[in-house]
């Protein structure tokens, strides 16, 4: 789907052969009939579909955002890219049509046998029923819903409905309106009133369940004094021949609640991943967003907080690394929205190579608003001399006791660092890696173990061929 | 709304006779520089919005630029008062002089270019009618102390004046120069846009301060483009006091090793005072140092608009960069916006930006009021403070005694 460039990347990655049979797919490019198809598929109810009928038309109209964004979004060919393919119809390939290079990192992160097969896309289906159907009982038992949007929005619409794209509008962007169109696939979760649940809820225990579509769509909902977390993607590369990938995704945290999002994504570097996040926290609720955006061509996302309640408090803490070839565009988003709101971001951001990484920030403040704080903090490591990194805040702020900071640095790692190192016996390669690795250790640290773990080899790994 | 970006019929500068009556005016004047202002009036009717948001508007009240008030251009030929030059060493002299006296040394400012940060239709437009404004050329290695006073004064009632101002600093020569924009009254909708163009050659050092304290009735569009060669130095200080809306477009380009630039300028807001402030500072060369700091603040429901951008090229590598953004809001409809920026394509580089923006600080204030000082005169004394690292970058002992009574005297008013 994309057209000749002038940038040289990699697309063999993803290029793997087997044989296709869409004869139950909705064919290439958007209009109304493939939006028809997919609701119909899904044998949806009337309001879906025309919900889904008017975002497309709302994505037709909404021009590209490139007084903006970077201009690589017109290599976007959207007639020629697949909206959806049903279910069972997936494209299957064999272990040995895996690159050497794929298996090799597997192999080096430590991935279990199961998940890499469905990672390289060998298996559509990844058995973790063993693993999950103990805790599904217990979910059960205390009320939580864990479903998918179409079973969401049939089996339970009373509680989703009323929050269905109500936190990220479906013309809040292009990209937002598009997986509106044809959204499939994704989590909706609701955790009932006082319930704490002490296990992560993961993507995986879905995913036999299409839950790593294109166009996911996500809803969280946790109920007042709830308490969950919701992990998504895993640190290895995952080998995709879809190009474009529009999620969104929607927390609601009412009143006293807690959700945390961990996000750790990479995705093979001929991958244009487009993904709205928001969430809205009501009073004296707490939102954080981990996310970690490691490969991908050109990764948009901007996780934001809406702070409509009294003393809630948002929290975005962000790492992006890009190598060659690839641009990491993240940041956060802060909007307060009521008296003592407190927001804080943390993103840091490592370019090697060619790799560019961009920070775009907005926090606001209206005056009617008292005593609200924001802190943000943007640090970017440069490690190569091509390497690029750019910053974009936008803060606004008015109103009585309000206080906003915003610092950023820009460094790269120094030579006397390195050259201490290597006095000591560590090879230039070595030297650098334990220097990122220290850059980023304190977000690392806030990850959950196994991922912490594998994030740290990662980077050594993208490290690697980065000197010299 | 109609606004200036968008020329209709009933705008001054809509008509067709506008621009053939203008040039029929200046027929005296060399063929250069007529065919210059046509190519400008050009580009100003031809540009095109893109329709899109332009990032370079971000949070501006675009129509407040928009110059409807205008009816006329301004008639006063004394708008621009250059001090009495007491040594001949440097050439100083009106524009309309310049233009009568010495075309030739004039003519490269076809050369010349904006600083290109959003405003691009304004800025033609002043390019094709300038008719006022200075010049300044310093010979090799002359260091002169005695500052060059230039005083702008905005014009009567519905008129607009525009200028174009140029300094050039020849290799190893030193200046400063001191500028001022006045009212006559307080009332007078008068609109002002000029463009500053500064050239320094290898090793030439330039101190530039500008009291702005026009009054808050009047429209101000500036655009400052500053070029600086290998070793040069430049210190930028301007002081925002007056004028209803003010839009100050700076930009400074890093061209050749080892240049250095400081951008300071504080905006003391109140009523509905509006300052929108586009910089960039451009390090297109290595072992450059730049250093922008902007402090605003804001009483009743004035507002602040600070977007800066440090970029660092490919080529600036051992580039030092820095832009510190601080807010002060006095009032709780005061506005500050905020959108501190960074490109870099380098990685030798030291570069940082910080933008904070907050009330004045409890502890500071109760340290104050414990020592019997009256909760008013606290607060002025605190926000006099925060100014207090803007003035005395000005390297004017008398100078800073000036700005440090107006500043005061805005305070108690």
């Amino acid at each position: 789907m994309i057209q000749s460039t002038e940038f040289d990347i990699d697309t063999e990655k993803g290029n793997f052969r087997f044989d296709t049979d869409y004869a139950f797919d909705a064919g290439v490019g958007l209009n109304a009939d493939v939006v028809r198809y997919i609701s119909n598929v899904k044998e949806e109810k009337e309001w879906i579909l025309d919900f889904r009928l008017k975002a497309l038309e709302t994505f037709l109209k909404k021009p590209l955002p490139t007084h903006w964004a970077t201009e690589d979004l017109k290599n976007i060919n959207f007639d020629v890219i697949r909206y959806y393919l049903a279910k069972g119809q997936k494209p299957s390939r064999s272990w040995d049509d895996v690159p050497d290079d794929v298996k090799n990192t597997f192999e080096r992160l430590g991935i279990p046998e199961q998940e890499r097969k469905f990672l390289a896309g060998v298996e559509a289906q990844f058995d973790s029923e063993a693993a999950y159907s103990n805790m599904k009982e217990g979910l059960e038992k205390e009320g939580v819903i864990f479903v998918g949007p179409t079973e969401g929005l049939r089996d339970h619409p009373e509680i989703f409905k009323k929050w269905f794209g109500k936190v990220i509008p479906t013309s809040d962007n292009k990209f937002s309106a598009l997986n509106s169109a044809v959204f499939s696939g994704g989590s909706f979760i609701y955790i009932p009133p006082g319930v704490k649940l002490k296990q992560p809820l993961q993507a995986y225990f879905r995913i036999n369940a299409e839950n790593f579509g294109q166009f996911e769509r996500t809803l969280i909902i946790a109920d007042e004094g709830s308490e969950v977390t919701y992990m998504e993607g895993c640190t290895a590369p995952k080998f995709e021949t879809s190009t474009l990938h529009s999620a969104v995704v929607e927390l609601v945290a009412l009143k006293g609640s807690k959700v945390q999002y961990i996000t750790v994504q990479n995705w093979s570097n001929n991958v244009y991943n487009l993904v709205t996040k928001r969430a809205m926290a009501e009073e004296e609720a707490e939102v954080r967003w981990i996310d970690c955006n490691i490969g991908s061509r050109l990764t948009m996302k901007y996780p934001g907080v809406i702070l409509r309640g009294r003393k809630a408090r948002g929290e975005v803490l962000s790492i992006a690394l890009s190598n060659s070839g690839q641009h990491q565009d993240t940041g956060a988003k802060m909007v307060h929205a009521a008296d003592e709101t407190t927001s804080n971001i943390i993103a840091k951001s490592i370019s090697i190579g060619t790799g560019r990484s961009s920070y775009r920030g907005l926090v606001r403040m209206p005056k009617h608003l008292k005593n609200c704080k924001n802190n943000t903090e943007c640090d970017a490591l440069l490690i190569n001399s091509e390497s690029q990194t750019d910053t974009y805040p936008a803060i606004t702020v008015q109103g009585e006791g309000n206080s906003v900071q915003h610092e950023a640095t820009v460094s790269k790692v120094s030579a006397d660092q390195i050259f201490y190192m290597q006095q000591r016996g560590l090879s230039e390669g070595e030297a650098m890696s334990l220097c990122v690795n220290g850059f980023v250790n304190d977000l690392i640290r806030e990850f959950p173990m196994e991922y912490s773990v594998e994030l740290k080899r990662l980077i050594d790994m993208e490290m690697e061929g980065s000197v010299g | 709304m109609q606004t200036l970006q968008d020329p209709s019929s009933e705008s001054l500068f809509g008509t067709d006779q506008f621009f053939s009556n203008f040039a029929s005016d200046h027929s005296w004047e060399p063929g250069w520089l007529a065919d210059h202002r046509s190519e400008a009036w050009e580009k100003f009717i031809k540009h095109e919005n893109s329709g899109i948001k332009d990032e370079n508007w971000r949070f501006s009240p675009k129509h407040l630029f928009n110059l409807d008030n205008t009816l006329r251009l301004s008639s006063s030929k004394d708008l621009v008062q250059l001090s009495a030059l007491k040594s001949n060493k440097a050439l100083f002299q009106n524009l309309d002089k310049m233009i009568l006296d010495f075309p030739d040394i004039l003519s490269n400012i076809t050369e010349h270019v904006g600083p290109n940060l959003g405003a691009i239709q304004t800025y033609h437009l002043t390019t094709a009618l300038a008719d006022n404004g200075f010049y300044l050329s310093t010979p090799k290695g002359a260091e002169i102390s005695e500052p060059f006073i230039v005083e702008h004064k905005t014009p009567e009632h519905e008129g607009i004046t525009f200028e174009r101002n140029i300094i050039h600093l020849a290799p190893f020569s030193s200046a400063m120069v001191i500028e001022f924009i006045n009212s006559d009254d307080t009332t007078s909708q008068g609109s002002a846009s000029s463009t500053l163009n500064i050239t320094l050659e290898e090793g030439a050092k330039l101190v530039r301060v500008l009291v702005q304290n026009a009054n808050t009735s009047s429209t101000l569009h500036q655009f400052e483009n500053f070029s600086l060669g290998k070793n040069s130095s430049l210190r930028n200080v301007t002081i925002h006091t007056g004028s209803s809306q003010c839009r100050s477009e700076t930009k400074g380009d890093m061209t050749d090793k080892g240049a250095f630039f400081e951008n300071f300028s504080l905006f003391l807001g109140s009523g509905n005072q509006l300052f929108d402030q586009r910089t960039r500072q451009v390090h297109s060369a290595s072992d450059c140092t730049s250093n922008l700091l902007s402090k605003n603040a804001l009483n009743d429901q004035s507002k602040s608009i600070f977007s800066g951008l440090i970029k660092v090229e490919e080529v600036a590598s051992n580039t030092n960069a820095y832009q510190t953004n601080r807010n002060l809001l006095l009032c709780n409809e005061a506005e500050a916006d905020s959108l501190p920026g960074l490109e870099i394509l380098a990685n030798e580089v030291k570069c940082s930006h910080g933008a904070t923006t907050s009330k004045i600080e409890e502890q500071e204030l109760f340290y104050l009021l414990s020592r019997g000082i009256p909760q008013r005169s606290a607060e002025k004394l605190i926000s006099l403070g925060f100014l207090e690292e803007v003035i005395e970058k000005v390297n004017n002992q008398d100078l800073i005694e000036k700005i440090r009574a107006m500043i005061e005297t805005k305070f108690y008013s």
